[in-house]
């Protein structure tokens, strides 16, 4: 069995699926016009499964997870279309009261900055219990000692005296953990991670990495991490979301997309990393920049960019291909018509992607 | 916490001081002064007039004069000896201690060159009914900038904070010597409804301050406080009116620049009703900034509203001060204005304190 087949194996022995995002379109109504951040994200994601969202800063991934939160301001913020199907319930539907009993009961977050994302008048034992107040039957002193038990859960060490302390009084891992521990302490089915090691020092990223990844496989909850970090990625997650300029553009388990992308922007992204093998070679870059939202190119976005691109479709925007089972890819080598020019896709394979998924 | 009080007040001498010689020396430049009055009097003579100066010490050099106001110097001294007190000790020390008992230092402002009465007590007088006026105007002001300010912020730009934004313009905008006189011929001279100014009604009850108005006070509270009631809905709408606005508006900057904090969007990701998000969250961080705005609008209050006083004869520090310019009497002006000073260096202090106690962030060691 390859690693592919058993990760697939794991993924559908997993369960049901928990998240379906299918064709979500969030814009934000500007001065300047509309800005279409996310135009057509499409992804699953089963129980307990772990699945990561990947691309550049401002392609979306972002505001894919806050729209998932319903955290996005309407207006300016606007959902256009398509819909998150949350154990079968569209959660773009519910109203104020529904969504509350979501967020942070059913899905919770953690964010990028723990600097700033703990309120800093608050203790750290106030700000946790205030969500488990909210969403679990118990009193006062009930929702303390769940404060408790979720501090230790993280590894906080002397929690007792950690739940008296304010923010500003713990460092940025610390604070991270407090999140984790915020995060975990209403049992939640889905814990959305918007990059929660990148504001941390590289030594704590790798310890708040494996405490999510602990937790998440100690719980059982799904995890929807967003990331940059491709490494971060092949360590952390079963299966990736690529997104570019508001789309997604790939799907596929870790070991299908780090090691054979089926997308050009996948495969640039891959080169782009540096490794040991690429010692005294000239690291490789996308070339030109992310589109300008509102100059966005006719038909496939990353065409200006694409090393690969040929007069396809011009005008046309390439559709998801299936390419097996949650195996997709937003590009138009996969439609049967260009089927030459997959061919050379594939002859010019890179070779040393294979190092990032090790 | 208490030695940084005991610190900061220590600092505040040299600006209590700085500003003692700044209000000297301006008063020295102007025009007029104590025996101004005499001087068009045919039959006080100029040695009359040399005789007054000397009897008040208007013939001394400036800086002697000054030194004397404050207390460091003696005035039954001569030469050096003016340092020393009459205890044989020096002189700006406390009167229990062997000090003066002159000056400013020793809590002796003066006499008023206009009724010859003590500053002290004229300032003691007036303190009360300012400070109801300005205490009532301020808790309403305040309460409603934070009302109007928070509900503009949540939804900026909207049409709640549209309305909320023209009323504070239009209120910002009002001069209010021309509102007070707006609402006086209106609610007084029109429609009768209301006093056109003063404290009490003079008909009724007592001279305000005066052992018979405790008295009368005390037999019928009642009728008392709805007397003064009475009085006070005017100056308070004027005072309010062309205050709020501000405040409304910083209440709404702070707040706008709270809900786009970090915390509050982990706030709403908790689940937590907006209100909450709003109260809980965003207010007690926005609180900060706006604590220091109306620590220091104490002091302007409570050196008298002067235009809204004067405008409803207010028988409070502003219309003292006023009074005080129009007679050129001196040793009042400096009386109220070393006061004020005193009391911006203690709302500053005050609002220092208040810091820590909302921000556990700040602690004073």
């Amino acid at each position: 069995m390859t690693a592919t087949e058993a990760a697939r194996e794991r993924r559908t022995g997993v369960g049901d699926v928990l998240l379906d995002v299918r064709d979500l379109r969030t814009h934000f109504e500007v001065m300047d016009g509309t800005v279409k951040a996310v135009d057509g994200v499409s992804f699953s994601l089963r129980q307990g499964g772990r699945l990561a969202l990947v691309g550049e800063s401002g392609c979306g991934k972002s505001v894919t997870a806050l729209s998932i939160m319903r955290l996005i301001e309407v207006p300016p913020g606007k959902f256009a279309g398509g819909e998150i199907l949350f154990e079968g319930r569209n959660l773009l539907k519910l109203n104020d009261r529904e969504i509350r009993k979501v967020r942070g009961g059913e899905i919770a977050m953690i964010f990028q900055e723990p600097m700033t994302s703990l309120n800093p008048v608050m203790t750290v034992g106030d700000q946790i219990s205030e969500a488990v107040l909210l969403h679990q039957p118990v009193n006062r002193k009930g929702a303390q000692e769940v404060a408790l038990q979720s501090l230790v859960d993280v590894g906080v060490p002397d929690p007792k005296r950690r739940l008296k302390q304010y923010p500003f009084e713990l460092s940025g891992g610390m604070r991270q953990r407090i999140m984790i521990a915020m995060a975990l302490s209403c049992n939640p089915k889905l814990i959305i991670a918007d990059e929660p090691t990148t504001a941390l020092d590289v030594t704590i990223q790798r310890q708040i990495l494996e405490l999510i990844k602990n937790v998440q496989e100690r719980t059982g909850t799904a995890l929807l991490l967003i990331t940059h970090d491709l490494g971060v990625v092949a360590e952390t997650v079963d299966e990736v979301a690529v997104m570019y300029a508001g789309r997604v553009v790939e799907t596929g388990t870790v070991e299908e997309v780090l090691l054979s992308p089926r997308h050009p922007y996948t495969r640039g992204l891959l080169e782009s990393i540096p490794s040991q093998g690429k010692k005294g070679q000239r690291l490789s870059a996308i070339k030109g920049v992310v589109p300008n939202p509102f100059r966005m190119p006719k038909g496939c976005k990353f065409e200006p960019r694409c090393p690969y691109a040929w007069q396809a479709g011009a005008d046309e925007e390439p559709p998801l291909f299936d390419l097996g089972p949650d195996r997709m890819s937003r590009c138009w080598l996969y439609d049967p018509r260009y089927a030459d020019h997959l061919a050379e896709y594939e002859g010019r394979a890179p070779k040393k992607s294979a190092e990032v998924a090790s | 916490m208490i030695r940084f009080i005991i610190r900061r007040l220590i600092g505040t001498i040299p600006t209590l001081f700085v500003v003692s010689l700044l209000i000297y020396s301006i008063l020295q430049l102007a025009p007029g002064g104590p025996e101004q009055r005499f001087e068009q009097n045919p039959k006080i003579t100029p040695a009359a007039i040399a005789a007054f100066k000397h009897r008040w010490g208007l013939d001394q050099p400036i800086p002697v004069q000054y030194c004397r106001w404050v207390g460091i110097c003696n005035p039954d001294g001569e030469g050096l000896g003016v340092f020393i007190s009459n205890s044989r000790l020096p002189n700006f020390l406390p009167g229990f201690l062997g000090g003066g008992d002159n000056g400013v230092l020793h809590g002796d402002l003066g006499y008023s060159s206009n009724t010859g009465s003590s500053v002290a007590s004229l300032i003691g007088q007036r303190v009360l009914p300012t400070a109801i006026l300005a205490g009532i105007a301020l808790i309403v002001w305040v309460s409603l900038a934070l009302l109007t300010g928070i509900l503009a912020a949540v939804k900026p730009y909207g049409k709640l904070d549209t309305v909320i934004t023209i009323f504070n313009y239009v209120g910002f905008s009002f001069p209010t010597f021309w509102l007070g006189l707006m609402l006086i011929v209106l609610f007084a001279a029109n429609l009768r409804v209301l006093p056109a100014g003063g404290m009490w009604d003079a008909r009724t009850v007592p001279i305000f301050g005066s052992p018979e108005y405790w008295k009368f006070f005390g037999g019928h509270p009642v009728n008392a406080l709805v007397d003064l009631g009475r009085h006070l809905i005017l100056p308070v709408i004027t005072l309010v009116f062309v205050s709020v606005a501000g405040d409304s508006r910083f209440v709404r900057a702070a707040m706008i620049d709270s809900l786009h904090q970090d915390f509050v969007r982990t706030a709403r990701a908790k689940g937590l009703a907006e209100r909450k998000v709003v109260f809980r969250h965003a207010f007690r961080n926005a609180l900060l900034p706006v604590l220091t705005n109306v620590a220091l609008e104490l002091p302007f209050l409570f050196g008298g509203a002067i235009a809204t006083e004067t405008i409803f004869s207010w028988p409070g520090m502003g219309l003292a001060y006023i009074q005080a310019v129009r007679t050129f009497d001196y040793p009042v002006l400096m009386g109220i204005l070393i006061i004020t000073a005193l009391v911006v260096v203690l709302a500053n202090l005050l609002a220092d304190i208040l810091y820590a106690v909302v921000d556990p962030r700040i602690s004073y060691g």
